[in-house]
C-alpha cells in the first residue's frame, strides 16, 4: 500500500486548493493535519479550515479530543466545510 | 462540473429511503414510495431553487456532496425520526447544477394520521439542513459563493474574523 492517506476537499476547500484530493504521507496525528495543509496552501487555515470539521473513514473526529489519534496510510480523510443543503 | 455517479445513489432500510441524484427529481415516485394502505396521511415538502439571495440576483446554483458520507448522515437522520407513528420516509436531494425554480430536495413521509406527519416533516428538514454533507454554491454576476446554512455546526469552530462563506476569488 502506498505510504499515504487521501484528503478530500469539498466546497470552499475544493475552491481554495483547486483540487478534489491530495495524497498525504502518513501516518499523521490529527493535530498535525491542518498545519501541514496550511504549509501546502498558505492562508488555507484561516480562510477555510478554521470553520471545517474532519472525517476519517466516514466518521467525524473531534479536533481537540482526537488530536492524538493517528491517521493511517490508506485512510480517507474528508475536509467538511459548513453544510448548505436544502 | 464533477459528476461522480449517474442515476440514483441510495441507502435504504425497510422504512427509510435516503437518495442523491444529478437528475431532475421525480416527485410522484417519491410520494408513491411512502404510500401505503396502513398510512392515512402523506406529507411532502419540495425545496426549489430561488433566483436571489437577499435580493441579489443568482445566475446559477450548484450542489456538491460527499456521497458516501452524505447518504450515511441522511440515513441516520431518517432512522432517528423513526417512531411507531412513522410508516415510511424518503428524502431525495438533487446535485449538480439545478436550474432556477427547479426542485432541489423532496421529503415525503407517511403516517397513520396527519398531525405527526407535519411535525416529522418539519423536524426532518431542519436536521437535513443542519447536518447532511451537501454544499450549495450560488453564482452571481460578480462571482460565486459557498453558502452555509448555519454557523457552529458539529465540529466547526467559529471565529470572528473568518466568514463561514468563502468568497470565490476567480472569475468564471
Amino acid at each position: 500500500m502506498a505510504a499515504t492517506f487521501t484528503v478530500l476537499y469539498f466546497a470552499s476547500a475544493h475552491t481554495y486548493t483547486g483540487k478534489s484530493e491530495d495524497a498525504v504521507p502518513g501516518p499523521m496525528a490529527v493535530s498535525k493535519l491542518f498545519p501541514y495543509l496550511e504549509e501546502k496552501y498558505p492562508g488555507f487555515r484561516k480562510k477555510v479550515l478554521s470553520s471545517c470539521a474532519l472525517s476519517v473513514n466516514l466518521e467525524y473526529v473531534d479536533l481537540t479530543e482526537d488530536a492524538d489519534k493517528e491517521i493511517q496510510n490508506g485512510d480517507e480523510v474528508g475536509i467538511i466545510p459548513p453544510v448548505s443543503s436544502g | 462540473m464533477e459528476r461522480p455517479f449517474t442515476g440514483i445513489k441510495s441507502l435504504e432500510t425497510p422504512s427509510t429511503y435516503a437518495a442523491l441524484t444529478y437528475d431532475p427529481l421525480d416527485i410522484s415516485a417519491a410520494i408513491n414510495r411512502v404510500r401505503s394502505p396502513k398510512a392515512g396521511a402523506i406529507v411532502t415538502f419540495i425545496g426549489t431553487t430561488r433566483d436571489n439571495f437577499q435580493g441579489k440576483q443568482i445566475t446559477t446554483l450548484e450542489y456538491t456532496s460527499y456521497p458516501p458520507l452524505s447518504l450515511q448522515t441522511l440515513s441516520k437522520i431518517l432512522t432517528s425520526l423513526s417512531t411507531p407513528s412513522l410508516h415510511s420516509i424518503s428524502v431525495i436531494h438533487r446535485l449538480g447544477i439545478v436550474p432556477i425554480g427547479e426542485d432541489s430536495i423532496v421529503i415525503s413521509l407517511s403516517t397513520p394520521h396527519r398531525a405527526e406527519a407535519w411535525q416529522i416533516a418539519q423536524e426532518c428538514l431542519e436536521l437535513v439542513k443542519e447536518k447532511v454533507e451537501i454544499w450549495k454554491r450560488e453564482w452571481f454576476a460578480d462571482g460565486g459563493i459557498w453558502r452555509a446554512n448555519r454557523d457552529g455546526a458539529e465540529g466547526v469552530q467559529e471565529t470572528e474574523d473568518v466568514p463561514v462563506e468563502f468568497l470565490e476569488q476567480e472569475d468564471r
